[in-house]
């Protein structure tokens, strides 16, 4: 009788904030400078420290949406090929001989990458085919676009002065991508702890079927996930584009190990439903830097890979996901 | 024929699941060649026991003997091959091996790691000896009817020629004649010197199979003596360790005819399973929705609350068409319908997540997409938790740290925290404790007095019998009968249910 509830908890961040697999990865990221400091002493010179961080940016950027779309509970295998498709559609663009169309440059490649991804949504959500077939089927076609697009030469085109700024330019020393990165560190996190949103996302990337059962719009979810996953590679893309002051065939083919590598060794569950994108940053951060005392260390590319997967399957050994449902 | 020595003797079984206790200090044994029924409510610990016997589980204390030597199972298959055999109340067959191939799998016989084609043969002759003779042994088993399943089920587990038998709940879904040949085979296996476990929730079958009785009360074994010597009324006292006077609410005033309907069903047809099903369901009133199980009763209301697809037919809520049914359209404000599914653990809840955020899951975005909460609503599930008397530890915890009845009273404020008009509920009860229930049903007869519309779909009899104004009985997808005021008693649902009161479906019945 006199039991009586004062206010029912806020959502409680402890439970997300408190996740082992971030100190982990936050000790390796330590180790990593250690090793990096004592075999190659300027490795911890402020200079090449921001520079990591430029790095990192783009793949913690483009690993924000690969975070949503996993926390879901799927998986946007086509990451790469939608890179490269953004980038040789924004320098193209960018590149038209009209200042008017070239100013475009940016939407365009935004646009391009969230229709992108509202192919992928629509495949998942309403076609109910597995994401892993559906997506990857897209990055192939894509990849045909763009070889038909290209004639399989580098495509010419100019990259938008934003971009170049974004990507390369410092702001009191301090490189623009960076402080780019943490306003998206910022949005995403409050969108996924803040929102409705984002409640829904970390509901349905547990069971999707009482998410429904709740009068939830699962499908509506689902599809501007993966609107919003093409949207952050577009804005990879672009910054990547900018980075290397052009667009290649194959450039994003290097990112689809390291995107959801960074995802799953931060602490998200492969399976969906619990996970944050702090965990992903810190794995971008651990997957770059090791990525760099690998070639300082002058290990060879094929090496490199081998260490990757070694690692996503360390991490994971090591988390033994505990989903309660099977 | 109880003086027969012991087959299987358990003495100071404890099983605990964590902070649980399932089975504690339990001593129980049961002889070769008699019916032994175990009887409980739901969390008695009657599913562990089965287990430990089964070797599925492994008791946390305590000796099993078997034939006098202790003995412990490496598994269900070690299990079996001492002959002791379980059929489980879910169904564990494999949905796309074959019938034969379900039924051989159990104790393959090979050669040089070939199967042995005799099995089948065997196999077909266990079928045929419960009266499964029309189940073809080369059918998929996802193609069977839950019934046919349950007769494969028991036949795969005769085919293992048990000397313990255990029978889960194992007849559930079956019709009275298939009940009755079942039994007949049931009473052969004890002349010949097998032991069964019985469990059911079906009192006559109880009586008219059981040669002993054990009665199970919260993991403790209470009280064993043969049929017949305690009566009914006496065996559920046992079993509940209380009356059951309190348990419904009293009846309330009928509802006027001439009161028009909130919710109005009209010849919903949907693929095989619903044909032209019409009802009506009046403000303040609570629907049965009664029939065995697989009839179509579940499906009524998930079509209704827009989860299935191709639905035919029109459903009206007061008054006004409702088309494009899905379930978020369906708890809007202006339409109001909840809708508690029927399994919990995978349809209503989210296990791993917070008793808040569970209860808030449907109310969620109702106020636009960033004011996380509506303080009416905040208030209203406050004051449901407390109405329902939830037993928890921190509102912070994992909503599957609690109990079945619990968990559906959270369920409960969930949606009622939306004020529906209109609440659909799938046997809201099953594996729910008695005091739970009791104070669900309290809950569910105020909510008809508040003028809500309740439509109910229930297993237990008694349950539609105490507390609905009007049932349905659902009889291959159609409302074989409507009951009410007098008529509406045990007998006449069983008997509808089984399609004899139809006339129109008497000789569909028989087949």
């Amino acid at each position: 009788m006199t039991q009586s509830i004062k206010t029912l908890p806020r959502l409680s961040l402890s439970r997300y904030a408190i996740d082992p697999a971030i100190f982990l990865v936050a000790t390796g990221c330590i180790v990593l400078l250690v090793i990096g400091g004592i075999v190659y002493p300027s490795f911890l010179s402020p200079g090449y420290l921001l520079q990591q961080l430029q790095i990192a940016s783009f793949l913690g950027v483009i690993a924000a949406g690969a975070t949503l779309v996993i926390l879901l509970g799927y998986i946007d295998l086509s990451v790469p090929s939608a890179i490269t498709a953004v980038a040789v559609l924004t320098t193209t663009v960018g590149g038209s001989s009209n200042p008017e169309i070239a100013v475009l440059a940016i939407p365009v490649g935004l646009v391009g990458g969230a229709l992108i991804g509202l192919i992928n949504g629509i495949g998942v959500a309403i076609f109910r085919l597995p994401s892993m077939v559906w997506t990857l089927a897209i990055n192939s076609m894509l990849m045909g676009a763009l070889v038909f697009f290209t004639g399989g030469f580098k495509p010419r085109g100019v990259t938008p002065p934003l971009s170049i700024t974004l990507a390369l330019d410092r702001t009191l020393g301090i490189p623009n991508a960076f402080l780019f990165w943490i306003a998206v560190i910022l949005g995403v996190s409050l969108l996924l702890r803040r929102t409705i949103y984002g409640r829904y996302v970390f509901a349905t990337g547990n069971s999707e079927k009482a998410v429904f059962l709740s009068g939830i719009r699962v499908r509506l979810v689902t599809v501007l996930t993966f609107v919003a996953a093409g949207v952050f590679t577009a804005i990879g893309a672009i910054l990547l584009a900018g980075y290397a002051n052009q667009a290649y065939q194959g450039m994003g083919d290097t990112y689809l190990m390291p995107v959801i590598t960074a995802v799953v060794i931060g602490g998200t569950s492969i399976l969906g439903g619990c996970g944050s994108y702090a965990g992903t940053v810190v794995g971008a951060l651990f997957i770059t830097l090791l990525s760099s005392i690998l070639s300082v260390l002058q290990m060879p590319e094929a090496f490199r890979q081998i260490v990757f997967g070694a690692i996503i399957l360390t991490m994971l050994l090591m988390r033994r996901f505990d989903r309660s449902n099977r | 024929m109880s003086n027969t020595s012991r087959l299987i003797e358990l003495s100071g079984i404890t099983k605990t699941y964590g902070p649980v206790t399932a089975l504690k200090n339990v001593d129980f044994s049961c002889a070769a060649g008699t019916i032994h029924a175990i009887l409980g409510e739901n969390g008695a610990g009657k599913s562990t026991l089965m287990k430990l016997l089964a070797g599925v589980i492994v008791p946390t204390a305590g000796e099993i003997r078997l034939d006098g030597n202790a003995i412990h199972f490496a598994g269900p298959r070690d299990a079996a091959d001492n002959g002791l055999v379980c059929m489980f109340q879910e169904l564990s067959l494999m949905p796309n091996l074959t019938v034969g191939n379900n039924i051989v799998l159990s104790r393959p016989q090979s050669r040089f790691g070939f199967l042995c084609r005799s099995g089948y043969q065997e196999a077909r002759a266990c079928l045929d000896r419960i009266g499964a003779g029309k189940i073809a042994l080369d059918c998929p088993v996802h193609e069977l009817t839950l019934a046919e399943r349950q007769l494969v089920e028991i036949a795969k587990a005769l085919y293992q020629k048990p000397r313990l038998l255990i029978l889960d709940e194992a007849t559930s879904a079956l019709g009275a004649d298939a009940v009755e040949k079942v039994f007949s085979v049931v009473r052969e296996l004890r002349d010949a010197g097998t032991c069964v476990l019985f469990i059911s929730h079906r009192f006559h079958e109880v009586h008219s199979l059981a040669d002993k009785i054990s009665v199970f009360r919260n993991g403790s074994h209470v009280q064993t003596f043969a049929a017949g010597a305690v009566d009914h009324d006496g065996i559920v006292a046992l079993m509940i360790g209380q009356s059951l006077e309190q348990l419904f609410p009293p009846p309330r005033k009928p509802i006027a005819e001439s009161v028009a309907p909130l919710l109005s069903v009209r010849d919903m047809s949907w693929a095989d399973e619903l044909k032209d099903v019409n009802f009506d369901v009046r403000p303040g009133e609570i629907y049965g929705l009664g029939g065995l199980e697989g009839h179509g009763q579940q499906r009524v209301l998930e079509a209704v609350f827009g989860v299935l697809r191709g639905v035919s037919g029109r459903v009206e809520i007061g008054g006004k068409p409702f088309g494009r049914r899905t379930p978020f359209r369906s708890k809007s404000e202006e339409i109001g319908i909840a809708f508690i599914p029927e399994d919990r653990k995978t349809e209503g809840m989210i296990p791993s997540m917070s008793i808040t955020d569970n209860m808030r899951l449907a109310g969620l975005g109702r106020d636009g997409l960033l004011t996380q909460d509506n303080q009416v609503r905040e208030a209203h599930y406050k004051a449901l938790l407390h109405r329902l008397d939830l037993v928890y530890g921190s509102l912070e915890d994992p909503v599957a740290s609690l109990s079945g009845g619990n968990q559906q009273k959270v369920l409960l404020s969930k949606w009622l925290a939306l004020n529906p008009r209109c609440i659909l509920l799938l046997d809201p009860t099953r594996g729910i404790d008695v005091k739970t229930k009791a104070q669900i049903y309290q809950l569910l007869s105020d909510l008809a007095e508040a003028g809500m519309a309740i439509v109910l779909q229930s297993t237990d009899y008694e349950e539609l019998v105490h507390l609905c104004d009007r049932v349905a009985v659902f009889y291959h997808g159609s409302i074989a009968r409507e009951l009410s005021g007098e008529m509406l008693t045990p007998t006449n649902l069983i008997s509808a249910a089984m399609g004899l009161s139809g006339i129109a479906h008497a000789t569909e019945a028989a087949a």
